[in-house]
């Protein structure tokens, strides 16, 4: 039997995938690496949905991040103190627009509590009604009675005094056991359809947490992406450059890398940025800074390793030049981990970009961010715990899902720690 | 005597004295590392100073005006740039700031009540040994213990909750976990106290020595004072010590199961000896020596860590100090605490090394 050479392997490896298809096999790699490929399928799959959320956030989130969208500090899941137009159930008036009555046919009388907005919301919505019934015959012209609590005016209601009356959901909701005759309608509010709609309620300034968290993935990916690639990008062929070379470029790099790796972080990303100022570049390129020295120290130990196999001495004797070699062997057998770096890098990023806006510095402060929100929140945990719950909760699944992958791929790539 | 000094000389007399030590009674052989490694952390606390000073000169806008802000008169602004000698040319300012830090005279701050910056550290860097001391026990015992069990339970329930716990705490952002424990803790059981360092009107009978409060309630028998200050410090600690101890349940884990597998740990098997003699007699001891040199790398994290705890704890430490001098803008203290950092991180390392040194014969230039 002839010896087969790396080609034919190869080819064989190609024909092989053209018949299985690159999906099936994939997916048939579970048989062999187990928890490991679940491991990166989930987190593989977290990671895109992340991703996905990050590209089309105003798909995914109901109200712009900045939109000041409901009533300041709601509960998640609580319904928002809205005007709601009540009557009697058997009235069949459910909406503002059924008290609407032929032109010249007395006016209904709606009652609301003194003292209190809704009187002048209840007004406004009618003359809108109103103006859009011009001309058909119909007017919406309700008659305000005031009353001076809530209870005296639901004992109109039921009593009839009044057709119907506006009055604060949440109020009704407290007093509504008592007037079993009286049915809730809809908000007078009409536009805002935010019925239940803050599932994680709203913050400080009335801005939906739910739709900030989500825009929050925006930023949070773009500082880890971005200041992983500039960091591998420069670390890399430093790395090649002092791992191949050696002497004194590979000293000096060397010691001024391992100075910046034992150093603090974040304190070096708080000190950069404290000097460029507060923009999304300058966070990018100081957490940037951070993580070369990370690159620089796998890839340049990596490349003095690969450096003394036999065959780059087997390459050089038939004359390969210097540039070829770092091509197509050194470089080849760096970039397996390089890939796993990157993967637990950008959790890294993530985490201390977090951390900077957290501490004020970094991020303008209007950005839609986890970090600033727990910041922000954190003068309200007395009460209103899920200001600063949530965005923390989004930052750990976010890098948990990075973290995953890196140690998945790295026991895939990596079969030789498989034994421990 | 400032506190600063006095900490300075409780840890580093005795760490002085073991050097010297270890120096007369080494071999050859330890003695040259020894020498080589103090060595190599000169350039190291160099490259960290020039790297400060010259990433904090490239700040647009005069410093001095930029932190007395619109109430700084242009007298005042021309007399403390004449004072910090902001008009001399670069390399002179660079020499006179090298100066500063072997004397670790930084000079007086630009804001606030122009204070030493020394006196001020010396307020702030207690604080923070007060966090990161504890915390670095917490972690480490979590750590060993809980990778040990872990590696001993290999493959079964406890091991894979044990590394689950690692890859969460790892993900966990250390400030949320602060905020976290504030809200159980603080807010909705009402046990702990959520900020500062003692009780205000208690602090107020605390006679200071050290400035490590804990230390200065036991010296002058301040019981109420102890009590108050060990209520505050729990969950700072426990935020720092836990988010640390992640990586340190890995290590150990990850080394005691390779310990395992060696011929020694199988000899002591074969004689008889009981399992959990085995793995916590003798692997762990062989397992520790990497773990030993990850503590070196960790402090960074840990310093990196306590400024977050700091700011959610209002821990009046020196990561909140350098937090506040860099909104009110005083470069001269921003300077000065990163200095400190800078010094504090290579000292730490080169004696982690110099342990690992010891405890491992084969490590030797």
């Amino acid at each position: 039997m002839a010896l087969q050479t790396p080609t034919s392997h190869e080819q064989e490896w190609r024909e092989d995938l053209r018949k299985v298809g690159f999906v099936r096999r994939l997916l048939a790699g579970r048989r062999w690496y187990g928890t490991d490929w679940w491991l990166v399928a989930i987190s593989a799959v977290m990671v895109l949905g992340f991703i996905t959320l990050a590209l089309f956030p105003s798909v995914f989130a109901p109200y712009s991040p900045d939109e000041q969208a409901g009533p300041r500090f709601l509960a998640p899941g609580a319904s928002p103190d809205l005007p709601v137009l009540v009557s009697l159930a058997t009235s069949g008036i459910t909406e503002l627009a059924d008290l609407a009555v032929p032109t010249g046919e007395p006016r209904p009388s709606v009652g609301v509590v003194r003292g209190v907005p809704t009187a002048q919301a209840l007004n406004d919505r009618a003359q809108e009604l109103n103006q859009e019934l011009n001309g058909t015959g119909m007017e919406l012209r309700p008659r305000i009675a005031r009353f001076d609590s809530l209870d005296e005016l639901l004992r109109a209601v039921d009593d009839g005094t009044v057709v119907a009356a506006v009055v604060q959901s949440t109020e009704f909701e407290q007093l509504a056991g008592d007037f079993p005759t009286v049915g809730e309608g809809m908000s007078i509010a009409g536009g805002v359809s935010s019925e239940g709609g803050f599932i994680l309620g709203t913050n400080q300034i009335g801005q939906d947490v739910f739709s900030r968290l989500i825009w929050g993935t925006r930023i949070a990916l773009l500082i880890g992406f971005s200041a992983s690639i500039i960091a591998l990008v420069v670390g890399v062929p430093l790395g090649l450059l002092a791992g191949f070379t050696g002497g004194m470029l590979d000293r000096i790099l060397s010691v001024i890398m391992d100075s910046l790796y034992a150093f603090p972080g974040l304190i070096l990303a708080i000190s950069i940025t404290a000097v460029l100022g507060p923009s999304v570049l300058n966070v990018i390129v100081a957490i940037a800074v951070l993580y070369i020295p990370t690159y620089y120290r796998i890839v340049r130990g990596q490349t003095l390793s690969v450096k003394e196999e036999l065959y780059i001495e087997a390459a050089r004797s038939i004359g390969a030049r210097s540039s070829e070699i770092l091509r197509k062997y050194i470089y080849p057998n760096v970039i397996p981990s390089v890939a796993i770096i990157f993967s637990v890098n950008v959790a890294d990023a993530i985490l201390t970009g977090a951390g900077l806006s957290f501490l004020g510095l970094g991020l303008p402060p209007d950005t839609a961010d986890w970090g600033i929100d727990l910041a922000r929140g954190q003068g309200f945990i007395q009460n209103a715990w899920w200001l600063i719950t949530f965005p923390g909760f989004a930052i750990m699944l976010v890098v948990l899902a990075f973290t995953m992958m890196g140690e998945g791929l790295m026991e895939i790539f990596n079969p030789k720690l498989r034994q421990r | 005597m400032s506190p600063l000094s006095l900490i300075f000389l409780i840890i580093g007399g005795p760490a002085a004295l073991g050097l010297v030590y270890i120096f007369v009674r080494g071999s050859a052989g330890l003695r040259r590392y020894i020498v080589t490694r103090i060595a190599l952390t000169l350039p190291m606390v160099f490259i960290l100073a020039s790297l400060v000073f010259f990433v904090l000169r490239v700040i647009p806008g005069d410093p001095v005006s930029s932190a007395l802000g619109p109430k700084g008169s242009p007298e005042t602004v021309a007399r403390l740039s004449e004072q910090l000698g902001l008009g001399d040319p670069l390399l002179v300012q660079y020499g006179r700031f090298l100066g500063s830090v072997v004397t670790l005279d930084f000079g007086n701050s630009l804001t606030g009540a122009h204070r030493p910056i020394v006196d001020e550290m010396s307020e702030r860097f207690p604080a923070t040994l007060e966090l990161v001391i504890p915390a670095a026990i917490l972690s480490l015992a979590i750590g060993i213990f809980g990778g040990a069990f872990a590696a001993s339970r290999r493959r079964r329930t406890a091991d894979y909750s044990l590394r689950l716990y690692s890859v969460i705490i790892y993900s966990l952002p250390i400030f949320w976990l602060g905020l976290m424990l504030q809200l159980l803790f603080g807010v909705k059981l009402g046990w702990l106290p959520i900020a500062g360092r003692v009780d205000a009107v208690i602090g107020t009978t605390l006679h200071h020595i050290t400035n490590i409060y804990s230390i200065d309630a036991i010296l002058t028998g301040n019981w109420p004072a102890l009590r108050s200050v060990l209520a505050h410090l729990v969950l700072p600690t426990l935020t720092l010590g836990l988010i640390l101890s992640g990586v340190f349940v890995r290590l150990t884990r990850i080394n005691v199961i390779e310990t395992l597998q060696q011929d020694y740990v199988e000899a002591a098997r074969a004689r008889g000896i009981r399992e959990r003699v085995v793995i916590y007699n003798h692997a762990l001891k062989n397992a520790m020596i990497p773990v030993i040199t990850l503590i070196g790398l960790q402090v960074a994290i840990l310093l990196a860590g306590a400024v977050l705890t700091e700011t959610v704890f209002s821990w009046p430490g020196m990561g909140r100090y350098l937090v506040e001098r860099i909104s009110s803008r005083d470069y001269t203290a921003v300077q000065s605490v990163i200095t400190m950092f800078a010094l504090f991180v290579a000292l730490i390392s080169l004696a982690v090394d110099i342990l690992y040194s010891l405890v491992d014969p084969r490590v030797r230039y």
